[in-house]
Order: structure tokens, then sequence, then C-alpha cells
């Protein structure tokens, strides 16, 4: 490297040959310019992001919150105090479709330990494993317009699995057409098309399983159910945490394809969610004001959802 | 973690307290200058093409310099993808409505034309579905009713006359009854899944049970849900169902396709259709051959009834209130209702159309039935109600067939739901 280019440390020789240090250029003023930079920075650097936040995120969260206090129709526009939360709360539609919610939170061990089991006998080399896991991850590449209407068909009351039941001597079931049975038949679907994912994610954390923890127990004799109580689960407690929070993010935003395909709200509005519910009073029935009202309740549910998430989250990180 | 919390109560916090602005925005917008922007769920139709050639050449022929655009949007987003642009007062020009409800709920959005539309008043036929508290908001393209449609092929085979319908529900039911012994169909092709179901079988099978008198008033707006006529159509709703009249699985057969494919099949002897679009009596001339598709008037339940066609203007192109020159948009609608229009729209589309001009006495027995009924019918019972009161009928109608809600209780909530829209 040429010395011009080190001006600055380096010490020169002058004329008369003694070495002096070279005497820093830099003045009080400058020194004060850069710590000032330095202390705007940050403030640069998030302010993109802060922005978009801002005016994409909490500002349209703000308007939202606030048109639920205005009315529809000939109200247009006026204050109605808290009118449109007392028609949502006298609607049945809106109670069915928060108690859809409850059903899906209690549905959600299932939805996380069918992933779980199927990953864990292909971590187990169970004959055919190579088979079965490309197998169970295809559906997850289908969007859920052709899900449903696949399922429309098998699902119909004269269709293949009506006649599968028939062929071993049980009653046809009206699976879309039963209020008691569609929102579970519309769940199941849902779990079969999605559960190719946290399957993945199993997978990839079995590759974190120390192998010889299981050997070792195997040694010592015990059974399978065993093994999988005491080594499987207890070493993949992060990962079950990780698969828990995004299957409940799924089953709470992403089930709207699957309900306008399979069921449309029915029957009898059992298969409403609050999605659904807000999409149908703003676009379909007219009614902006009381689908912000229902934003804003559904944003309060996935607020106190995300905040217990995330506390349970942090507990068991701390267990580490 | 906790502060984050709180930052997000105390963002929100302060809002709850107001109620300003409007969920719906103030109205502005329109098209530009020299266009007219035309919504609608038809033009990219391949039936409907020549229909819309021939409405955009007799509009170019009275206004040489204005382009017309028509934005074809998918039908089962169309009210809301409208509702959307309503609120945001920026949408079309010139709009495409199912008649009754859904165009009656938007009035507040839609110019009144009937001075407009003076000289068509006479060809035309279908208003009263385009119009609310005496104004005309539509101009009718196409005539929607619910005729009661019949397979002349399975009742000769039950050995009936295939000429000679019921005309009474007894003598119906003895048909069913005789069909169903001999060929292994159902009475009824039914779809409910959308709770539509419900509304082609007050339509269709109410003019047999509601004296003239009465059929006037409901339409009239004055409806008493519990008199013993609107009691007995939907107690025949939930007897139909538990006598085996209909279809397997109902309330999961959806109206559109499966329930008129049902018909299509030979699988049913009746079904309730429409006249227009799909349903109707070109789609299952198709399937059943054009000779063998009957159409009867509603059997008589009540004899005091006088059974006439259901029938109403079935879509129409409305004004947006925002057009800047509702002159050129007024005149955009009368092209797209003028003869030539509608006659190829009925040649293409299997469409009734609204000008009682077109000659259609060629397109087999079904049609020529249901023209000739056309002078004397009148607007169907289920086009007079709001939508949330239809929405709500729907829902019911399930819950009549999975029997968690009585009649009397069905007609007391529908009572209440028309009464407060």
């Amino acid at each position: 490297m040429p010395s011009t280019s080190t001006p600055l440390r380096a010490p020169v020789r002058d004329r008369s040959g003694t070495p002096t240090p070279r005497r820093r250029v830099r003045s009080g003023r400058g020194a004060a310019g850069r710590s000032r930079s330095e202390r705007l920075a940050p403030y640069l650097l998030v302010a993109p992001a802060a922005l978009i936040i801002g005016v994409f995120r909490l500002y349209p969260l703000a308007l939202g919150v606030n048109f639920s206090f205005t009315g529809d129709g000939d109200r247009n526009g006026q204050a109605v105090g808290l009118d449109n939360y007392t028609a949502l709360f006298d609607d049945p539609l809106f109670i069915a479709s928060m108690r859809n919610v409850g059903l899906l939170v209690l549905l959600l061990p299932v939805a996380v330990a069918i992933p779980g089991l199927l990953a864990t006998f292909i971590y187990l080399r169970v004959p055919g494993h190579r088979v079965y896991r490309s197998v169970y991850f295809f559906p997850a590449v289908l969007s859920p317009v052709i899900i449903g209407a696949i399922f429309n068909l098998l699902l119909a009351f004269d269709g293949p699995a009506n006649a599968l039941l028939g062929a071993v001597g049980l009653g046809p079931v009206d699976w879309l057409g039963d209020p008691g049975i569609a929102m579970y038949a519309v769940v199941g679907v849902h779990i079969w098309a999605t559960f190719g994912m946290a399957l993945v994610v199993f997978l990839a954390g079995f590759a974190t399983l120390d192998v010889s923890l299981i050997d070792a127990a195997r040694v010592d004799g015990a059974s399978l159910p065993k093994v999988v109580r005491h080594v499987i689960v207890p070493g993949l407690s992060r990962t079950i945490q990780f698969v828990v929070v995004t299957t409940m993010i799924g089953m709470l935003t992403s089930m709207f394809g699957l309900l306008y395909v399979m069921t449309g709200g029915g029957p009898e509005g059992s298969t409403y969610l609050p999605e659904y519910y807000i999409w149908f009073q703003q676009g379909q029935m007219g009614r902006p004001a009381l689908a912000s009202a229902a934003s804003t309740v559904l944003f309060g549910v996935m607020l106190v959802v995300g905040l217990a998430q995330i506390a349970v989250l942090r507990r068991a990180g701390r267990e580490d | 973690m906790k502060r984050r919390a709180l930052w997000s109560t105390a963002l929100i916090a302060p809002l709850a307290l107001y109620g300003c602005g409007s969920a719906a925005g103030p109205d502005s917008g329109g098209g530009g200058g020299d266009t007219l922007v035309v919504w609608d769920w038809k033009s990219g139709d391949e039936t409907a093409k020549s229909y819309i050639e021939q409405a955009k050449a007799d509009f170019a022929e009275k206004h040489p310099g204005v382009e017309v655009e028509f934005v074809a949007q998918p039908f089962d987003q169309y009210y809301n993808l409208l509702g959307t642009a309503i609120q945001s007062g920026e949408g079309p020009d010139v709009m495409l409505f199912n008649g009754g409800g859904q165009l009656r709920d938007r009035t507040d959005a839609l110019l009144p034309l009937e001075d407009y539309l003076v000289e068509d008043m006479e060809r035309l036929a279908g208003w009263e579905a385009f119009t609310a508290d005496g104004h005309v908001y539509a101009a009718p393209v196409t005539l929607q009713g619910h005729p009661i449609y019949y397979n002349k092929a399975l009742y000769e085979q039950a050995g009936l006359d295939p000429e000679a319908p019921a005309a009474t529900w007894d003598a119906f039911l003895a048909n069913c009854e005789q069909i169903t012994e001999a060929t292994g169909a159902d009475c009824f092709a039914m779809g409910n899944k959308e709770g539509i179901g419900i509304q082609f079988f007050l339509s269709g099978i109410g003019p047999g049970v509601l004296a003239p008198a009465e059929y006037d008033a409901w339409i009239a707006g004055e409806r008493d849900w519990t008199s013993p006529g609107v009691r007995r159509i939907f107690e025949l709703w939930v007897e139909a169902e538990q006598a085996g009249l209909n279809n397997d699985g109902v309330n999961s057969t959806a109206m559109f396709n499966d329930e008129f494919a049902i018909f299509d099949a030979g699988e049913a002897a009746h079904v309730i259709g429409l006249m227009s679009d799909v349903g109707h009596w070109k789609d299952f001339g198709e399937f059943l051959g054009a000779e063998n598709v009957g159409v009867m008037p509603a059997p008589l339940v009540n004899p005091g009834a006088a059974p006439s066609l259901p029938y109403d203007g079935g879509i129409g192109y409305g004004v947006a209130e925002w057009t800047e020159d509702p002159e050129l948009a007024a005149d955009l609608v009368r092209s797209l209702s003028s003869t030539k229009a509608l006659e190829a729209f009925y040649a293409d589309a299997g469409a009734i159309a609204a000008d009682t001009t077109i000659d259609a006495s060629g397109a087999g027995p079904a049609t020529a039935a249901i023209v000739a009924e056309l002078p004397t019918g009148k607007p169907a019972l289920h086009v007079a109600l709001s939508a949330e009161t239809l929405e709500l009928m729907g829902r019911l109608s399930q819950q009549l067939l999975s029997g968690s809600v009585t009649v009397d209780d069905a007609l007391g909530q529908l009572a209440a739901s028309d009464q407060a829209g």
C-alpha cells in the first residue's frame, strides 16, 4: 500500500528528517457535526419502516375503529356511539362466528398433533417414509379454491364420500348441509390442506434431535410411546410452540377461501367466521360501519390471542 | 413486550372516544369527459357479444365522438366491487343491476331516469323491478321470472298426459307419486345451499296460494306475514321436504348449478327455474330436447288464488348519480335496451328480452308458454323483499328443513326484518 493513502495516522518525516506526529485536522465543529448525524442516523434509518407501519397499518386501523362509531346508510357519517356494537352482539350470525373462533382454538391441538405424529413416523422410518414425505406436502401447494372445489365434489350428498360410507353400511352424512357437521368438515379440509407446512417444520426440528438419546432410551428398553413421550416431545418443545403459533394464525386468518367455496357461511349460518362476516356485511349488505365494528372486535380478539401466545413463548424460552 | 401492549392500547384508546367522518366516503368522481365507463357481468360472455356490439353501434350513431368502455366484472363479486366503488364515490357512469333489492338498496347512488326514458315506457316491460319510491332507476334489458318447468318425457313414462299438468296441489302430489313410482325421479329438483331455493319456491308456488288481493298488497309493500296464505307457503316448503318430494341433501345442493343439473339429467320431474341467463328453457332444452320442456302455472293450493307468471325486470342498466353528463349516460342506457340490441341478446344468450315487440314464438313450447303468460304476469313475491330479509329468509329456510326452527318462529323473524327494512 502506498504511504500517501494513509496520511492521517502515519508519522511523516519533515525536511530535517525527525519524525513528528501529524496534527489532527478535524476541528471541534466537525466533531460536533458528526455526533449529531450519528445521533440522527438511527431515526433516519428507522423512518421508512415507521412510516410504512404508521401510514399503512396504524392509520387505517385508527380509521376503522373511528368508522365503527359511525352509522350506515341514512346515518352515514353520523356519530352513533355504540349502536354498531349493540347491533353486532344482537346478530346471531356474529355470535355464531365468534363461537366458531372458540371452536377453532379448541381444535388447535388436533391440528398440531396430526403433522407432529406423521412427522414422527417419517422420522422413525416407517416403510415408505420417503413417499409419504412428498405426498403429505402435496396439498400445501394447492390453492384453497381448488381444494374447496375438490372437496365440494367429494363431500356432496351423492358424492364419493357418502358412496364409501354406504358401501360399508353406514347412512349418508350431509357433510356440508348439516349445521352440526359442516364446520368440522371445513376445518378438517383446512387441516388436510395445510398440515404439510407444519410437517416440514417438524421434520426440521427432528433433524436437530440428538439421536444418541433415542438410542440410549431404546437400549434401556423404552417402548415407542415412551420414547415419543419422554425423549422426542421434550426435545421438540420449541418446534411445537412455533407450529402452535403459526397454525393458530393460519386457522384464524386463512379459512376465507375454503368457506367461500365450500359453504358460503351456511348452512344456517353455522360456518361463519369473523372474516367472512366482515366481508359479507361490507360488500354484500353495504354496511361498512357495521363491518368496521366487527373488524375492531376481531382485532381485539387477535390482540388477546397474540399477547397470550407471546407470553407462553417467552415463558417457554426461559425454561431452555 | 408489556410496553408494546401498553403502546397499542394507548394508540387506540383515544380513538374510541370519537365517531367522526364516515365509513362510506363523500361523493365525487366518475368517468372522464369523453369516455363512459360501464360495469356489468355480461359483456365478457361470448353469448352477449352481438348484443353489446349492437348497443355500441346504436350509441355511436347518436354520439360519434364518445367512447364507451365496458368493464366486465365477475358476477359473484359484482355487488361487492360495486359497493366499494359507491362508497368511494368513484365508480362507473353506467352499471348493470339485478332488479329488486340489489337496486333498491343502492338508489342513493343512482340517478332517476324516468324523464329520459319516456319513449321506452310502452315498448319495454318489467319496470317495477327497477322502480323505487316512484322513480325509475334503470331500463330493463331482460325479464326474469320463475316458471315451473316440467319434464314431459318423465310424464309420458309415468303414463301421464304431458300436455295436461296438474292444476291443483293435490293432483300435483298424485302425479309426483306416480312419476316417482314409475321412473324413480324426484318430484322437485331443489338446491338451497345458497339459501336461494326458498326464494324460488315462494315466488313459484306462491301465486297458487295467495288470493289476487293479498298478492297485490304484498307487492305494494303491505305484507302480512301472519296471514294463513303466507303461512301455508312456508308450511308447504317444509311439507315438500318431509314428504320426500325433493332430491336428497337440499341444504348442501347448490342451486347454481347442481339443482339445474339434476333436472337436466332427468332425475327430477319439476324445477322452479328462471326465464333468462341460466337455469332456463334454453339450458333445459339442450339436455332434454326443447320439445320435452314444459311450463306449468302454479298448482292451486287455495281455490281463491289466480295463478299468474311471476316475473320482473331481470337485469337493467342504471346511471350513477356522480356521472358528469347525465343525458349522455341515459342515452347509452337507451341504446343498451334498443330493440335491435335486445333482439340479438334474445337470440344468442337465450334471454327473454324486456322488449315486448320481439317475436319469440319459434323457440319451442316452453318459450311460447312463457311469452304467452307475460301480459297477465305479476312481479315475483321475493323480489319485493329487501336484500337483508332475503338473506335472513335463506338462513331460516335451511333451519326449517333441518327442523331447528318452527314456521311460526321463522315468520315472526321475517316480519320483524321486513318491517325494519
